[in-house]
C-alpha cells in the first residue's frame, strides 16, 4: 500500500475522514456548503413560483380561498405556526450546544443535544402534518394550494431528511464512536444542514405565513 | 511502452479488491440490481396503491402516479443494487468503516467497467461509452427528422410521431449527450491535470455515473411508453397532456440533473482543496477554469429545472394548479423557472467545450495561450451574465414586456466575452507552429462554427429579431451551429486529444481528419441553409412545411448524411485503435500539462508521489519553462519521473548541416522537450563523403550535448529523402534548413511549402548563412587541426591527407599560411607574394569546404613557429599539422616545440604536384 503512505495536503481519497488542517476548511464541510447553495436555489424556484402566482391575484384577494360556509377569506394559522416555528428553532440551539459540548470532550451532552433536537424535530413534523390535515384545502385548490403545499412539502421532506442525518450522527456516536473533537465532519456537516432547514423555515413562515 | 515505472492501471500493486470484501462476480451485481428493480417497482405499486387507498382517493387506478412511482423506485431500487449505496449503508448502521476503502478502485478487466467504480478515469470511461452510445441513438432520431423533412408532405410519420422524434433527439442530446459528456472527460482528465489521486468523493462520483445511467435508459425508453413530444422544453400547458414518456422526461431529468449536480459539487471540492503543491489559480490549466464555473452554473443552476419538471409533475400525477390557468396558475411561470436553468445550461454546454479549445489550441500552436487571465475571467464572467439573460428565449412568451430590453442589452453583452475568448485563440495561433493533427482541426473547426453561431445569437438576442424568427428554423440553425458546431466539435477535439492518454493507444491521424472534413462541410451544408429557411418564414417543429421549401430541404436531408458518415468513420476510428492502435506515447501531443508527465494509461493512483508545479501550463517555446515536476514513487527512488520514449524531429540540411546557427536550434529544441532527432543530408552527387562529414560534425556536437541523434545521407532530392523517412518513421516535426533566398536551390524549388503539403506535420524553416554554415563549430568533441604550410598550401596532396583524416574523426581545420618575409613588408614584391599566398590557401579552404570539411585560414607574416603558436593561441587548435614539399622539409625546432606548449604536431611531407583550382561550391 504505498500510495496511502503518502499523504496529500488535503488528498483524502474517500471524503469526510480525515482531518484538515486547521486553516483550512474540510472537504466534507465544503461540499456542504455548495450543496446548500444547491438547495437553496431548489427553494428559491419554487419561492418564484410562489411570488409569480401570488402576484398575479389582487393583494386584498390573498390567499385566493375562501370558507365554504361563511365566505370569509381564508386565513393560514399564523399562531400554532409561529409555535411550531419556535419548536424548530430551538432545535438548532440544541443541536449547537450538544457540537459545543462535544468540542470540549463531553460526548454524552453530544447524544443528549441530538436526541433533543431530533425529537423537537419530529414535533414540528408531526405538527406540521396535523396542520396540514385540519388547513381545510388540498394541493389541488387553486395553483394557491398547489404551491402552498410544495412549498412546506419540500421543506417538511428537508426536515425529514435533516432527521434522518441526525440519527445517523447518533448512530455513528452511539455506536461507531467515529467523531473525536476535532474531526467531526459528518456531525459538522449533519447540524450545518440543519441549521439550513431551520433558516429556510423562517424565511418561509415571514413570506408565506406572515407576509 | 519504454518506461521505468510501474505505472500501468493493470499491474496493480497492492490497491485492489482484498480487505473490505471478497471481489464478486459481475453476475452478482447485476442479479441484485435485477432483484432491487424488481423490489422497487412492487415497492411503488404497494405504495401509490396503499396512497390512494387511505386518502380516498377514485379510481384506485391512475397510471401516471403509479407511473411516476414505479419509475423513481424503480431507479432508486436500481441503484442500490449495482452497489452504489452499500458502503454508506455499513457507514450508517453504524459498522466499522475504512475511509480508505478501495475495494471498487480501478480496473483490470472490462467487467470493472459494468459496476460501480471509484476509479475518476473509469469512471471517465464509463461517462464516455454511456454518452455516445446515447449520441448514436439521438443522432438516429436527427436522421428520422430528416427524412420526414426531405420531402415536403406527411409521408414517413405522422405529426405526433415527428413530434416525439425531434423531442427525443434534443433531449437526448442534451442531457444524454452534451452535459454528461464534459463530466466525463473532465472526470478522466480533470484530477491528473490539478495533481490529484482521484476526485474528492470517488464514491459520490459513482454515483452520479450511475445515476446518470438510470436517467439516459428512462430517456432512451420514453417512445416505448408513448412519444414524449412537447419539445425538449415541456411547456406546459402542451407538456401536461402529455403520456406516460412525458412522465418519463421529467424523472429522467431529475435523476440527471441530480447526477450533474453531484459531479459539480464533487468537481468544485476538487478543484478547491486537492490542486498539487505550488499550482495557485493562475497556474490552473483553462479547462480547469471552464469546470470550476461550470460546476458553479450546474450547482446553483440545475435546482431551477428540478423545480419546473417538479410543478409540471405534480400538476399531471397529483392534479396541482401550477400551470392551470383557470386555477390561478401561470405558464409563464414555467418558462421562467425553467430558463433560468436552461440558459446557464447552454454555457453548461458550451464552457468545458471552450476549456478543452483552450488546451487544444495552447498545445498545437506551440504557443503561450495568448491572454490566459483573459480566458480566465472571461469564462466566470459569461457565468455571470449567464444568469442574467434567461428571458431573452421569451420575448414572444407574453411575459411582462419590461423585462425585455434589459435581458437583450445583457444577452448582448454577453457576446463580448465570448468575442475575448475567440480572439484569445486567434491570438495564440497567430505566429504559432500549427500542427493540424484532427485535435486541432476540430478546435479551430469549432472557431469557425461557433462563431458563425454566436453570431446569429447576436441576432437572435435582439427583440425585435427575435420576434421574427422565434418560431422559424433561424432558431434551429443557431442552436445547432453552437451545440454541434460549438459543443460537439470540441467534444471531438477532447475525446482525439486524450484519446491516447485514456486508451494508451494513438488513433488513426488519416481517418481522424476524414472525420473531421465529414463533420464540418456536413455540418455547414445542414445548417447554414436553415438560416435561410428560418428568414424565408419556414416554421420549426412542425411535420410538414410549403413545397416551396421543398429543394432547399432535400438538400439538408442529402448533406446530414455526411454527417452521419463521419460519426460511423469517427466510431470505427474509435472502436479499432482502441483494439489494436499502435501504442501511444506518454505525451504524444508535447503537452505541459500534468496529465501529460504520466504515463499512458496513468497508474492507478495517477501519481506516485505528491507532484510539485512549478509554472504556468502553457509555456511553450519558452526555453526551460516547465509546469511541473512529477516524482516516482518512494519504491523508486523518488526521483524525477520522465518518460524514456522520444518524439522524433526530422532535420534536413545539405551544406549547412553543421553550422553553428542549426546545432544552437536544435538543442534549444531540445531543452524544451521530450525529442529525438534524425539528420537527413539529401545528396545527389556521386561522392556522398564531402556530406558525410558535415554529418558526422554535427552528430559529435550533439552526441556531447547528450543530445539523442542520429543522422544519414540518402542519395536522393530533398522531397524523396523526406518521403523515405516519413514511411519508416512517425515523424513529429521537420526542421528545414537552408540558405537565404536567391542563395538556396532547395528554395527556388519551393521546398519548404512542399515539404509541409506532402508530409502534414509542422514544418519549421531555418535560414543560414553560408558563411555561418562553414565556420567551424564551437565543440569539444571535434577535433580543431590546423594546417600550417607555405608555398604548397594548395596542394592536393595536402587536402585528400586532411580529408582522410576527417573520416576517422569529425574535424574542423585552420589553415594558417606563413611568410617569412625578409625584406620590408610594404614593398611591391612582398604584396605579391602575399596575395599569391591569400590565394593558395583560399583553394586549400575552398577544397576543404567542398570535401565537407569546414574551414577557415589566413595569411600570417612570421615563421612556422608564430603560424603554431596563433594555432594554439587565437584558434585553440588540437593539432597541428605542419605541412612541407618532400625537398624543403619543415623540420622540428626547438621553436616550434616551445609555440606548441604540449599540442601535439605532425609533420607531413607532400608529393609536389600541380594544383588545380576546384570548382565554386554549390551553394545551398
Amino acid at each position: 500500500m504505498t500510495t496511502e503512505n503518502v499523504t496529500l495536503p488535503g488528498h483524502d481519497l474517500h471524503g469526510g475522514g480525515a482531518p484538515a488542517p486547521p486553516h483550512r476548511i474540510s472537504q466534507g464541510m465544503l461540499v456542504m456548503i455548495l450543496f446548500l447553495g444547491s438547495e437553496a436555489m431548489l427553494f428559491a424556484s419554487f419561492f418564484t413560483a410562489y411570488f409569480m402566482i401570488r402576484f398575479n391575484i389582487a393583494a386584498n384577494d390573498w390567499p385566493p380561498i375562501r370558507n365554504t360556509a361563511t365566505g370569509a377569506r381564508f386565513v393560514l394559522p399564523k399562531g400554532i405556526t409561529a409555535v411550531n416555528t419556535v419548536f424548530l428553532v430551538s432545535s438548532s440551539f440544541t443541536l449547537w450546544w450538544g457540537e459545543h459540548r462535544f468540542k470540549k470532550g463531553d460526548r454524552k451532552s453530544l447524544e443528549r443535544g441530538l436526541l433533543v433536537t431530533i425529537f423537537l424535530g419530529l414535533t414540528f413534523l408531526v405538527i406540521q402534518l396535523n396542520e396540514y390535515a385540519h388547513l381545510g384545502f388540498t394541493p389541488q385548490n387553486k395553483a394557491f394550494g398547489s404551491v402552498f403545499y410544495s412549498l412546506t412539502g419540500l421543506h417538511g421532506f428537508h426536515v425529514l431528511v435533516g432527521l434522518i442525518l441526525l440519527t445517523i450522527c447518533y448512530v455513528r456516536t452511539r455506536r461507531a464512536r467515529d467523531f473525536t473533537p476535532t474531526r467531526a465532519t459528518v456531525l459538522g456537516a449533519a447540524s450545518l444542514y440543519w441549521h439550513f432547514v431551520d433558516v429556510v423555515w423562517v424565511i418561509l413562515f415571514l413570506l408565506v405565513y406572515l407576509l | 511502452m519504454a518506461t521505468h515505472a510501474p505505472t500501468h492501471a493493470h499491474t496493480d500493486h497492492g490497491h485492489g479488491p482484498g480487505h473490505h470484501a471478497p471481489a464478486r462476480p459481475l453476475s452478482y451485481w447485476w442479479k441484485r440490481a435485477f432483484v432491487a428493480v424488481v423490489t422497487g417497482v412492487l415497492f411503488a405499486l404497494g405504495l401509490v396503491w396503499f396512497c390512494r387507498w387511505a386518502f380516498g382517493f377514485t379510481p384506485l387506478w391512475e397510471p401516471q402516479a403509479y407511473f411516476t412511482a414505479i419509475f423513481i423506485f424503480a431507479g432508486i431500487g436500481f441503484l442500490i443494487g449495482i452497489g452504489c449505496f452499500d458502503w454508506w449503508w455499513d457507514y450508517l448502521r453504524g459498522h466499522r468503516v475504512s475511509y480508505e476503502d478501495h475495494s471498487m478502485h480501478g480496473a483490470t478487466s472490462w467487467k470493472d467497467y459494468c459496476r460501480p467504480n471509484t476509479d475518476h478515469k473509469v469512471i471517465g470511461i464509463q461517462y464516455l461509452v454511456v454518452t455516445f452510445a446515447t449520441f448514436v441513438i439521438a443522432g438516429l432520431f436527427a436522421e428520422a427528422v430528416r427524412i420526414q423533412l426531405a420531402q415536403p408532405g406527411e409521408q414517413f410519420v405522422n405529426a405526433q410521431t415527428y413530434n416525439g422524434l425531434f423531442s427525443e433527439h434534443a433531449t437526448l442530446m442534451i442531457f444524454g449527450f452534451v452535459i454528461p459528456v464534459f463530466a466525463g472527460l473532465a472526470n478522466y482528465v480533470l484530477p491528473i491535470m490539478i495533481g490529484a489521486k482521484d476526485m474528492a468523493f470517488p464514491r459520490l462520483n459513482a454515483l452520479s455515473f450511475w445515476l446518470l445511467v438510470v436517467g439516459a435508459v428512462l430517456l432512451v425508453l420514453a417512445p416505448a411508453f408513448g412519444a414524449f413530444s412537447s419539445g425538449w422544453t415541456a411547456y406546459p400547458p402542451l407538456a401536461l397532456q402529455g403520456t406516460t414518456g412525458t412522465t418519463m422526461f421529467e424523472i429522467a431529468v431529475q435523476f440527471v440533473g441530480a447526477s450533474s449536480i453531484a459531479t459539480a459539487l464533487n468537481f468544485m471540492v476538487t478543484i478547491v482543496t486537492m490542486r498539487a503543491p505550488g499550482m495557485t489559480v493562475w497556474r490552473m490549466p483553462l479547462l480547469v477554469w471552464a469546470n470550476m464555473t461550470t460546476s458553479a452554473l450546474v450547482v446553483f443552476g440545475t435546482p431551477f429545472i428540478a423545480g419546473s419538471q417538479f410543478m409540471s409533475l405534480y400538476d399531471r400525477v397529483l392534479g396541482t394548479s401550477f400551470f392551470n390557468a383557470a386555477n390561478g396558475g401561470d405558464v409563464v411561470m414555467y418558462q421562467h423557472v425553467f430558463w433560468f436553468y436552461s440558459h446557464p445550461a447552454v454555457y453548461i454546454m458550451m464552457l468545458p467545450g471552450f476549456g478543452i479549445a483552450s488546451e487544444v489550441i495552447a498545445t498545437f500552436s506551440r504557443k503561450p495561450i495568448f491572454g490566459y487571465r483573459a480566458i480566465a475571467f472571461s469564462t466566470v464572467a459569461i457565468a455571470i451574465l449567464g444568469f442574467g439573460v434567461w428571458a431573452h428565449h421569451m420575448f414572444v412568451s407574453g411575459m411582462a414586456s419590461w423585462i425585455r430590453i434589459p435581458m437583450m442589452m445583457t444577452t448582448i453583452v454577453i457576446a463580448i466575452p465570448t468575442g475575448i475568448k475567440i480572439f484569445s485563440w486567434l491570438g495564440t495561433m497567430w505566429g504559432g507552429k500549427i500542427h493540424l493533427k484532427t485535435p486541432m482541426l476540430f478546435a479551430m473547426g469549432f472557431i469557425v462554427a461557433f462563431t458563425v453561431g454566436g453570431l446569429s445569437g447576436v441576432f437572435l438576442g435582439s427583440v425585435p429579431v427575435d420576434i421574427n424568427v422565434h418560431s422559424t428554423y433561424f432558431i434551429v440553425a443557431h442552436i445547432h451551429y453552437v451545440l454541434f458546431g460549438g459543443s460537439v466539435m470540441t467534444i471531438f477535439a477532447g475525446t482525439y486529444y486524450w484519446f491516447p492518454k485514456m486508451t494508451g493507444r494513438m488513433y488513426n491521424e488519416t481517418l481522424g481528419k476524414w472525420h473531421f472534413w465529414l463533420t464540418f462541410v456536413g455540418l455547414n451544408l445542414t445548417f447554414f441553409p436553415m438560416h435561410w429557411l428560418g428568414t424565408q418564414g419556414m416554421p420549426r417543429r412542425v411535420s410538414d412545411y410549403a413545397p416551396r421549401f421543398a429543394n432547399v430541404n432535400f438538400f439538408i436531408s442529402m448533406a446530414s448524411i455526411l454527417m452521419v458518415l463521419g460519426t460511423i468513420v469517427f466510431f470505427y476510428n474509435m472502436i479499432t485503435s482502441w483494439h489494436s492502435g499502435p501504442r501511444a506515447p506518454w505525451n504524444p501531443w508535447r503537452g505541459r500539462t500534468m496529465e501529460w508527465l504520466v504515463s499512458s494509461p496513468p497508474s492507478l493512483f495517477n501519481f506516485d508521489a505528491v507532484p510539485q508545479v512549478v509554472g504556468g501550463p502553457y509555456q511553450y517555446g519558452i526555453p526551460g519553462a516547465r509546469h511541473a515536476i512529477v516524482f516516482a514513487g518512494p519504491e523508486l527512488g523518488g526521483g524525477e519521473l520522465t518518460e524514456t520514449e522520444k518524439r522524433l524531429i526530422l532535420v534536413v540540411a545539405d551544406q549547412a548541416v553543421a553550422s553553428q546557427v542549426l546545432i544552437d536550434d536544435v538543442r534549444k529544441r531540445n531543452a524544451e522537450g521530450f525529442w529525438r532527432f534524425t539528420f537527413v543530408v539529401p545528396s545527389t552527387t556521386t561522392d556522398h563523403r564531402a556530406a558525410e562529414r558535415r554529418l558526422q560534425v554535427a552528430l559529435a556536437v550533439l552526441a556531447e550535448s547528450g543530445i539523442d541523434a542520429n543522422g544519414t545521407v540518402i542519395d536522393a532530392p530533398p522531397m524523396q529523402a523526406i518521403d523515405k523517412v516519413m514511411r519508416e518513421e512517425n515523424v513529429h516535426e521537420i526542421i528545414l534548413t537552408t540558405f537565404p533566398v536567391g542563395s538556396s536551390p532547395w528554395l527556388d524549388q519551393d521546398l519548404v511549402d512542399r515539404a509541409r503539403k506532402a508530409t502534414r506535420v509542422a514544418v519549421t524553416h531555418v535560414t543560414i548563412r553560408p558563411n555561418d554554415a562553414r565556420g567551424a563549430v564551437d565543440s569539444k568533441s571535434v577535433q580543431r587541426v590546423a594546417i600550417v604550410a607555405n608555398v604548397d598550401i594548395d596542394n592536393a596532396g595536402l587536402a585528400a591527407l586532411v580529408q582522410a583524416r576527417s573520416d576517422t574523426q569529425p574535424l574542423t581545420a585552420v589553415v594558417l599560411c606563413p611568410l617569412s618575409l625578409d625584406g620590408p613588408g610594404w614593398s611591391d614584391e612582398a604584396e605579391e607574394i602575399r596575395t599569391e599566398a591569400s590565394g593558395r590557401t583560399a583553394t586549400l579552404i575552398a577544397r576543404l569546404q567542398e570535401a565537407g570539411i569546414q574551414s577557415r585560414g589566413e595569411v600570417i607574416d612570421g615563421t612556422p613557429a608564430d603560424a603554431v603558436r596563433l594555432a594554439r593561441t587565437a584558434h585553440h587548435a588540437n593539432v597541428v599539422l605542419i605541412a612541407s614539399r618532400p625537398g624543403d622539409p619543415i623540420t622540428e625546432t626547438d621553436e616550434i616545440t616551445a609555440a606548441a606548449r604540449g599540442m601535439s604536431v605532425e609533420y607531413v611531407t607532400t608529393d609536389g604536384q600541380a594544383s588545380t583550382a576546384p570548382g565554386a561550391a554549390e551553394g545551398r
